[in-house]
């Protein structure tokens, strides 16, 4: 199997092998091998379902070690919007971004401004690929659709992502100033597993310009202490300008609505996002504009990394909101933003699925296969490790797993 | 040449809206484990759905067989029903003959047909009034 980085790790001490993972995987990803939960990493999507299922805390999220924040002379933070929405009220972002500088970071960006921006483009670009579009925001479901539904690729919107947005115009400022690059640290503050990986790898996507990432729960704890102890020393009158439509990317239709498309649908949860994109396939919905989906339930704010409930952090949005009432409003972009906000996310040629590199022998094992199927009792018990009884049949002609692992097999044999 | 070859063969249920396209599902599943390419895959998957759904929609039940060579996909869709009066007429967009209550669920946009053959390399069918219709689909594989 192809070595790529996830941020969805195991520890194996943890694991009793008890398959929750392995059943609850949307893309059936785990296997249960000498009572060791095993991830087959060229199928995980990074959604980190398996890190909320487990009871043992087996499944964690792996730190983004890449970078090291003192190497650079400036460090920037872009807090994802879910940050704003993890204390439970509203609390005035100048102090939140406060409480970011004081982990270490000289400026913190409003990434607000460039999910605007990015609304903008991406409202142009819909119309450029096969309806319906699906937005290309969410990173596990990029990597979804490119490992098991290839040919809908095409109908990813080719817009970068605000963080990429606001690392794009971080390092531009920057350049101005007359630093290098190489000076300038762009550190993403995470809700989920899915963007660590992402900066990490940069696999579908090669124009990645952030460093790393932290995890909104490593930091959660001193941001809180900070918030609780300056809170009350601010002045009222001082207020970012973060726009509410760009803090409502965090919630599930919250890009459908900052882009103002009527016919959309927005969808949470992979296996949810599943059946959109199966009935995509089948030719179904190509009357809709707009597909909306992100992996995790709640959209952003459901992200394995944040502390605070979704859905309290979805009222707490709201109350932004009524605080804020700010848009960014672009009459027009520049061109050359225009031009270099478009992302080159592209069809990476997937083994997951096929059973072989030529036709021939795919056929051979295909049959072997389906016969393997009939054998077995279609319980799908778990007990051989693997997910159903149809993956155990492909695990087996693929030599992940061997027939007598099955102990259904086993028992009527005696 | 075509001694290697997978064949798959679906039952489809007069009526089944909630099943109707599990045929199409998983004739996709294959197509990808063969490693066929994604192109070839979205028109066997529409083809296949239209004619699973004109079965569900129409018919009194019927089957699809889907047989994969190395170079072509071959899906044949036959249904046991009141087969179709005027073909030419069912080939035109837009004209259908589906129920209310077909219409009631989405379906019956009078694009299936249409759809097929725009989704194959070779389209044929036939039909005898209150037997049944037959469907042949060819889907190169390039």
């Amino acid at each position: 199997m192809k070595d790529i980085f996830h941020s969805v790790k195991l520890i194996e001490e943890n694991c009793k092998g008890c398959t929750k993972c392995m059943i609850n995987c949307p893309v059936e990803a785990v296997r249960v091998k000498n009572s060791k939960a095993v991830i087959y990493t060229d199928r995980c999507i990074d959604c980190g379902e398996c890190i909320r299922v487990c009871p043992y805390n087996a499944h964690v999220a792996e730190k983004d070690e890449t970078f090291n924040i003192e190497n650079f002379k400036v460090k920037i933070a872009i807090p994802s919007v879910t940050l704003y929405t993890q204390f439970g009220d509203y609390i005035n972002p100048v102090i939140i971004n406060e409480a970011v500088k004081s982990l270490g970071f000289d400026e913190v960006y409003d990434i607000t401004y460039a999910c605007d921006i990015v609304s903008e483009i991406t409202r142009k670009e819909i119309s450029k690929v096969p309806k319906p579009a699906i937005s290309p925001f969410c990173p596990s479901i990029v990597r979804l659709i490119n490992e098991s539904y290839p040919e809908l690729m095409e109908h990813v919107v080719k817009v970068l992502t605000p963080i990429e947005v606001a690392a794009y115009l971080i390092r531009d400022k920057y350049r101005k100033l007359g630093y290098n690059d190489e000076e300038v640290g762009v550190i993403f503050l995470t809700p989920c597993v899915g963007w660590i990986t992402k900066i990490k790898n940069t696999q579908l996507d090669s124009k990645s310009q952030i460093n790393g990432s932290i995890a909104i729960s490593d930091v959660y704890s001193k941001i809180i202490k900070f918030i609780n102890k300056n809170n009350k020393n601010i002045d009222a009158n001082e207020s970012a300008s973060m726009s509410c439509t760009g803090l409502r990317w965090a919630t599930t239709g919250g890009q459908s609505f900052s882009m103002h498309i009527k016919e959309h649908i927005e969808v949470d949860g992979v296996k949810n996002v599943i059946r959109v994109l199966d009935d995509i396939e089948k030719g179904k919905f190509d009357d809709v504009d707009f597909i909306e989906a992100h992996a995790c339930t709640g959209g952003c704010l459901g992200g394995i990394l944040l502390v605070d409930n979704p859905f309290n952090a979805k009222r707490i949005i709201k109350k932004y909101c009524v605080q804020l009432n700010f848009t960014n409003r672009f009459n027009r972009i520049n061109e050359k933003y225009q031009k270099d906000f478009l992302s080159d996310v592209y069809t990476k040629a997937s083994k997951g699925l096929r059973l072989a590199d030529d036709f021939e022998s795919a056929v051979k094992k295909m049959k072997y296969m389906n016969e393997i199927i009939n054998l077995l009792p279609g319980i799908d018990c778990g007990q051989c490790g693997s997910p159903s009884c149809k993956a155990f049949a492909e695990d087996v002609v693929r030599g992940f797993s061997t027939l007598d692992e099955c102990i259904m097999l086993k028992k009527g044999e005696k | 040449m075509h001694d290697e070859y997978i064949k798959l063969h679906y039952d489809v249920l007069s009526g089944d809206y909630i099943r109707g396209g599990e045929a199409s599902s998983s004739l996709k599943k294959a197509l990808m484990q063969l490693g066929i390419n994604n192109s070839v895959i979205r028109r066997a998957c529409v083809g296949c759905y239209e004619a699973e759904m004109n079965i569900v929609i129409h018919s009194l039940g019927g089957e699809i067989e889907a047989v994969i060579y190395k170079d072509k996909i071959e899906i044949t869709a036959k249904d046991r029903g009141p087969g179709i009066e005027n073909i030419n007429l069912a080939m035109q967009e837009g004209y259908s003959t589906a129920s209310e209550e077909a219409r009631e669920m989405g379906f019956g946009g009078g694009m299936g047909l249409p759809n097929m053959k725009r989704s194959s390399n070779n389209f044929y069918i036939e039909s005898v009034l209150g037997e049944y219709t037959l469907i042949k689909m060819i889907i190169n594989i390039d």
